[in-house]
Formats: structure tokens, C-alpha cells, sequence
């Protein structure tokens, strides 16, 4: 068992900036996007929660500052394609993490 | 941070799933650790999509210990792969006769599929993971059975819940009226003795500064001697998190009747000094303030 009160969608408000605002040291630690859904929906192969790929779910764990920067992007490219208006459980889980694409 | 060796595999979960640790051995694959039974499904996926194109199946896993959100996922993998299931040799019988008891998911309110065990592994026991050699130790604090595992070679090591860069798990044995801070101690020194360049956590991302993760967490373990209350507290919002991240949403009776004999979390309570029922609803109030819950009529959700 862990110990997690400031656990996975603790930090949530605090996702965004790390994906898609300006100053980005590359030192600084990129935040996960799990948001603890872990589902992966069959259509679109991508996770409910944070619409990564399985790909990028399995290699998050070793991957680059960079290459998490452009998995957010990704992410955020994900959710723009969605539209708003739906309320899938994807729509609500990645507006809980980041709040809605602007 | 350097990059793993070349056999070694790194999965960062959350914090209901630990993370996965697979080590590719020629044709055959180890995973260390395999996350809650809630998220089975995905942790199987994640196994083939690790493994593909390497040529080799996952053969086995490994626990470092038996809490549930660390070995949530045996019964699927080894019913997905066929393979077999090490746990350490302390929680053996504990497997084999499925005493839930014994096995903290009862006493903490979890789930966690029935599985049985193939093999064990106890300290001073050498374990072969990712092409290398790896010295098991054993970590008793946040449980008391748990093991970690030390790779001298690459300065490696894979901590479980003993060692975070941001803290360490809860140290059950404590709520448990029994000693586990005196362990947790000798477990940070254990590890700070090890020449370790490089953490995999069983929670959170991989990290290279060991000394300023051990400062933090010798920091943590001194404030919970000093109030071994406000470790009680902490417990108990944790656990009442996990259930809410594993059940997503569930009226407050609900709750408190789905943990009635949830002894360790009663045990947490004893130690605020509260009735259960009042610090259910102060752990869950403490958790809505922080805005890790909140409430929707009598339902308590995740958030």
C-alpha cells in the first residue's frame, strides 16, 4: 500500500504549465499525466484518462524531459481533436488534469 | 540521468498501481511488481507492449512485497503469460493459505485477486533481472516482509516502497502497535551504505540523487517519532484516498461499512484517538479541504 494523499490528480492544476507554457528549463520535472483511469478504450487505443498511447504509458518511466514535453503535446493535440461539448470520461479526466485546451 | 542497461525496463505507474520494473533475460522476461487489480487489464497491455520485439515472453514475477497495490496484477499476468509468481519468503505460508488476514488487504480495505506462488526469495538470495545480478535485501518499516533489491554492478537499486525521492510508504507496523520506525531507520542506513546511482521507486518517477532523497526521508521518519499522531492521521487519509481511487465515487455510510473490519484503518483511528466513524469523516473532510475528494450530496468522490 502507498502513501499517496497528494497523489496522482493532487498536482493537477499544476499540469498544464509543464506541457504547454513558455519557460520550460529542460531540468525542470515534467509531471505525469496519469490520472489514475487506466483504461485503454479500444477504438482509439489511447488511455481514458490521459490519452496516451500504450507506448507512451510504457516508456513515460525512462523517457527524456523533452520527450515527455512532446507527449503532452501530443496529449493536448488529442483533446483539441475531440471537440468540446462531448462528456466522455476522457473529456472529464484531462479537464480535471489540465484544465481545457486554450 | 543515465539511460537503464540495455535488459532493464522502467514502467511508471500512479500511486494505486505500483510501477513496473521488467528485466529481459535472453527469452524469458521478470516483472517486479504488478500494480492494483483495478488497473489488471492495462498492466497486462503494458507487459506486451514492453515485450514486443524482444523476443522474450514474460516467464515471471517477482514481489518485493505483498500489499495489493503491488501484486494486484499476479493473477492476471500469470493468467495472461502462464508464468510464475515469487514472493518473499516471509509472506509464503500467508499465500498459500490465502489468509487475508495476514495479508493486509482486510485490514486495509483492498482487494486483491487470489494468486498462488511458485518460488520465494528471501535476503542474502541473489536474483537475475535484465542480464544482471541482483543482491536481495531485506527492507522491514513500511512492511515488515518487504524486500528490495541492490544491483552492485550498475549501482542500481530497486526500492519499493522503502525509499521514494519524495518520502516512503506508510510504516504499518507502527499503526499496528508494533515497531516499524526503529526498522524504517535501519532501512534508509541499509541504503545509504549501498553505492546506489539510481532509484526505481515503487512509486513515482525514477531518480539519481539518492543522499538528498535519504535527507528527506530521515527528515520525514524524525517528525513521525516526534508525533507518532500525526503518522496515524496521514495513514488514515491515505487509506481512505486509495479506497476512493480504486471505488472512484461511494456514499459516506457505504464507506464506513465497507471498512468496518478494516483493522489497521480502526487501529489508525485508536491512535488519533477518535471514534472510527469520527475520524473516517475527518480524514474524509481533511481530504475534501486539500482537494483530493469532494463531496456530491452523501457521496464522497475522487477527485
Amino acid at each position: 500500500m502507498s502513501d499517496a494523499p497528494r497523489s496522482a490528480r493532487a498536482p493537477a492544476a499544476g499540469r498544464e504549465p509543464a506541457a504547454s507554457a513558455a519557460p520550460l528549463s529542460s531540468a525542470a520535472p515534467v509531471p505525469s499525466p496519469c490520472i489514475s483511469v487506466c483504461r485503454i478504450e479500444p477504438a482509439s487505443g489511447l488511455c481514458e484518462g490521459c490519452l496516451r498511447t500504450l507506448d507512451e504509458i510504457a516508456r513515460w518511466g525512462s523517457m527524456s524531459n523533452e520527450a515527455r514535453r512532446e507527449v503532452w503535446s501530443s496529449i493536448h493535440a488529442r483533446r483539441a481533436g475531440r471537440g468540446p461539448g462531448s462528456d466522455t470520461a476522457q473529456d472529464a479526466a484531462v479537464a480535471a488534469a489540465g484544465g481545457p485546451a486554450s | 540521468m543515465k539511460p537503464l542497461p540495455a535488459g532493464l525496463r522502467f514502467v511508471e505507474r500512479d500511486w494505486l498501481s505500483s510501477n513496473q520494473v521488467v528485466g529481459i533475460d535472453g527469452a524469458q522476461a521478470t516483472v517486479v511488481d504488478t500494480g492494483y487489480a483495478k488497473h489488471a487489464a492495462l498492466t497486462v497491455a503494458l507487459m506486451r507492449q514492453v515485450l514486443d520485439g524482444t523476443g522474450a515472453r514474460l516467464a515471471r514475477i517477482v514481489n518485493t512485497h505483498l500489499h495489493s497495490d503491488h501484486c494486484g496484477g499476479n493473477r492476471a499476468l500469470a493468467d495472461a503469460f502462464g508464468c510464475t509468481i515469487t514472493v518473499p519468503h516471509a509472506s509464503a505460508a500467508e499465500v498459500a493459505e490465502w489468509d487475508e488476514r495476514r495479508l493486509s488487504f482486510a485490514a486495509t480495505g483492498q482487494r486483491c485477486p487470489r494468486f498462488a506462488h511458485d518460488a520465494t526469495l528471501r535476503p542474502g538470495d541473489t536474483l537475475r533481472l535484465g542480464g544482471l545480478d541482483w543482491d536481495v535485501h531485506a527492507a522491514p518499516g513500511h512492511d515488515p516482509k518487504s524486500l528490495v533489491f541492490h544491483c552492485e554492478r550498475e549501482r542500481l537499486l530497486i526500492s519499493a516502497d522503502a525509499l521514494w525521492e519524495n518520502g516512503f510508504g506508510i510504516v504499518f507496523p507502527e499503526i499496528d502497535g508494533e515497531s516499524g520506525f526503529d526498522e524504517q531507520h535501519e532501512v534508509l542506513e541499509l541504503i545509504g551504505r549501498l553505492r546506489v546511482e539510481q532509484v526505481l521507486p515503487g512509486h513515482g518517477p525514477m531518480f539519481g540523487d539518492v543522499d538528498a532523497a535519504l535527507g528527506r526521508a530521515r527528515t520525514k521518519l524524525a517528525a513521525m517519532r516526534e508525533d507518532p499522531g500525526r503518522h496515524a492521521r496521514h495513514a488514515l487519509k491515505v487509506l481512505v484516498k486509495f479506497l476512493l481511487l480504486d471505488v472512484g465515487r461511494i456514499d459516506e455510510h457505504a464507506l464506513h461499512e465497507r471498512v468496518s473490519d478494516a483493522v489497521i484503518m480502526r487501529r489508525a483511528a485508536a491512535q488519533i484517538g477518535m471514534a472510527y466513524e469520527d475520524a473516517l469523516r475527518w480524514a474524509a473532510d481533511s481530504l475534501v479541504a486539500q482537494g483530493l475528494l469532494r463531496r456530491e450530496g452523501d457521496l464522497l468522490v475522487d477527485a
